[in-house]
């Protein structure tokens, strides 16, 4: 469990790390367009295809990391009106629901990135499956993540699992 | 059936306290499956719904915000707005409201601003004879100005939603919506908050006798001299010309409004490192990382709540409520008042950026027909959006507040009446008065703003 744990912590900041890079790498890229029109009237057409694929891998990488970091807003006030006990069984079933989501975008995203990938980005010339890479790599991360918090609150003792959930 | 499906299910995740991006999700996923749809065209509703060139913007946005959040910016302008008001009663109550209306403008992030400003004001004021309850709602409420500024990403947001609206007002042919427009059409808005937001402050400094000591005698700082305000000023004017650089940029016709927000942050980066020397490599790697982490939380709400308004067209649900509302009225400020209240409403449950991507398409077609333009539409759904961002029970600003106030939801809610009236004071003159919003974009642009 320590070692399930330790893994995700290591994922969790690397891909904070990946997505730190891609929004840098965003900026640049931005930027390197108005100058590259207004200095030398020459912007190139594959800026704003590279944006996109950028923005999108900060997105979903940004969001897998919000999950293991409990950044994802929610309504928990008609839930902190419950006992402990059904506070714990309802931070299960959000755990729960959110490995169900993951798994859907997961799924989704593959079928997307198979069924898309003989089409080219106009002006990159990759495939467009590209583009549903982040998002698959994030829904693993989700499911990783979600299912990380499950085992804790189950492994701690009642009392602190119930703590753990309502930290969340 | 479906619709029975999308929006129960919708309520029972929310309710159970499953995040809003996953609860909408959901939702949709669950009524595409009853619909029979396939699911991967709900992925490429989501997938492209974050993938459009203009939201580009958003990180930036919340990266400049970081980035004047951690570079020292909000001290600067913080000292500004003590120098000036701190001698008066309420003094530090005022600083306070003026600071984070100015960084509000800086960073256009409610969020950005209450951290920045709560976590250095509201512990000086509780130590200074301030109740915890007074420093958090100046702080809290005085930051919403952030999401009318143009340096606001739900102004993006709102302008991709609205870019669909069409009508005539006054013989005039309505078709999407400026960012330009937007960008200048928050700022009077902005200013009269402020105000209100000050008398408000200063009003209820008076009643309660603030500063005061422990044993309830009055405590008042000494005005530092014009000389003093002239030098705070001076020192922060850098940090708040970022406003004018994006203004100056979209207006100017150099850049769109998501170069600009690029430009917004290399100007950010340079004047913290070079100009003010505050910023070092550790305080960039911690802005991108909070930068990253909250365009996930905001794309992903975006994307999901692109696969919402698919589902719900599906579904014919804004003819649906269009219809219901026609039948309910047709005299304009009826149905203006009808759709404030159920945007107040709405805005208690959900997100900024969910908010106003669901509603957008639902109220703009029928605000247009009562004669109202999408610019002033768009300052109307800012602001009821801005309230509840301090409304319990999600009021993430609110939440955000009383943690650094170490305070809770409810002690700071009791006494947040004068805010709230201020607040919607300012809704109502944007609502029923055109020119509050659009008076400043046409005098500026040159061509009539709805």
């Amino acid at each position: 469990m320590e070692i399930f744990t330790s893994v995700c912590a290591h994922l969790s900041n690397g891909v904070l790390r990946l997505a730190s890079l891609c929004l840098a790498a965003l900026g640049i890229v931005v930027i390197y367009g108005v100058v590259m029109r207004y200095g030398f009237s020459d912007a190139p057409a594959y800026v704003e295809q590279v944006a996109l694929l950028l923005v999108i891998s900060v997105a979903m990488f940004g969001a897998a990391a919000g999950v293991h970091d409990a950044g994802h807003i929610g309504l928990d006030s008609a839930v902190k009106m419950l006992s402990e006990k059904g506070q714990f069984w309802c931070g299960v079933l959000v755990d729960l629901l959110t490995i169900a989501f993951a798994l859907v975008l997961l799924w989704g995203s593959l079928e997307m990135a198979i069924s898309t990938h003989k089409d080219t980005i106009p002006t990159l010339g990759i495939s467009e499956a590209y583009r549903y890479l982040p998002v698959m790599i994030a829904g693993v991360l989700i499911v990783l993540f979600a299912t990380k918090h499950l085992l804790t609150v189950f492994k701690q003792p009642p009392t602190m699992a119930q703590a753990a959930t309502k930290a969340d | 059936m479906e619709l029975a499906v999308l929006s129960l299910s919708f309520l029972l995740f929310l309710v159970l306290g499953v995040p809003v991006a996953f609860a909408i999700g959901l939702s949709c996923l669950a009524t595409f499956a009853v619909e029979g749809l396939p699911l991967a065209t709900a992925m490429q509703m989501m997938v492209s719904g974050m993938n459009v060139f203009s939201f580009l913007a958003i990180p930036f946005f919340i990266f400049s915000g970081e980035l004047m959040l951690h570079g020292g910016i909000a001290d600067k302008i913080l000292d500004f707005a003590r120098s000036m008001v701190g001698h008066m009663r309420g003094g530090l109550g005022l600083a306070n409201v003026m600071a984070s209306t100015l960084f509000g403008g800086v960073s256009g992030s409610p969020i950005a601003d209450t951290s920045a400003m709560g976590g250095v004001l509201i512990p000086i004021m509780k130590r200074e004879g301030y109740s915890a309850d007074y420093a958090v709602n100046v702080t809290t409420h005085a930051s919403l100005t952030g999401a009318l500024m143009p340096t606001s990403h739900n102004m993006i947001i709102y302008a991709f939603a609205a870019q669909a609206a069409s009508g005539m007002i006054g013989g005039h042919v309505i078709r999407g919506v400026s960012i330009g427009d937007l960008m200048f059409a928050g700022l009077v808005p902005v200013f009269w908050i402020m105000v209100c937001m000050l008398i408000a402050a200063y009003w209820q400094a008076v009643h309660n006798g603030f500063p005061k000591r422990a044993d309830g005698s009055s405590m008042l700082e000494k005005f530092p001299g014009w000389g003093a305000v002239l030098r705070t000023f001076i020192a922060a004017i850098p940090g708040l010309m970022v406003i004018g650089v994006i203004l100056g940029c979209v207006m100017g016709g150099v850049a769109t409004a998501t170069e600009a927000a690029a430009i917004a942050v290399a100007y950010s980066l340079l004047l913290t490192s070079l100009i003010y020397r505050t910023m070092s490599r550790a305080k960039v790697v911690m802005a991108l990382k909070k930068a990253s982490k909250t365009t996930g939380v905001i794309l992903l709400l975006i994307g999901v709540s692109n696969m919402l308004r698919w589902q719900m067209a599906y579904l014919e649900i804004p003819d649906a409520i269009e219809a219901a509302l026609l039948h309910a009225t047709t005299t304009p400020w009826l149905m203006l008042l009808y759709i404030n209240i159920i945007q107040i409403f709405l805005g208690i449950f959900l997100d900024m950026a969910a908010h106003i991507l669901i509603t957008t398409p639902l109220f703009l077609p029928l605000a247009i027909q009562m004669g109202v333009g999408p610019v002033q539409f768009g300052m109307m759904l800012l602001l009821n959006c801005a309230l509840g961002l301090v409304h319990p029970p999600v009021g993430t600003v609110q939440f955000v507040g009383c943690a650094i106030g170490n305070i809770s939801i409810g002690e700071a809610t009791k006494t947040a009446w004068p805010y709230y009236l201020a607040i919607w004071v300012a809704i109502n003159l944007v609502t029923y008065v055109p020119a509050f919003s659009t008076w400043l974009p046409s005098l500026i642009t040159g061509h009539p703003v709805f």
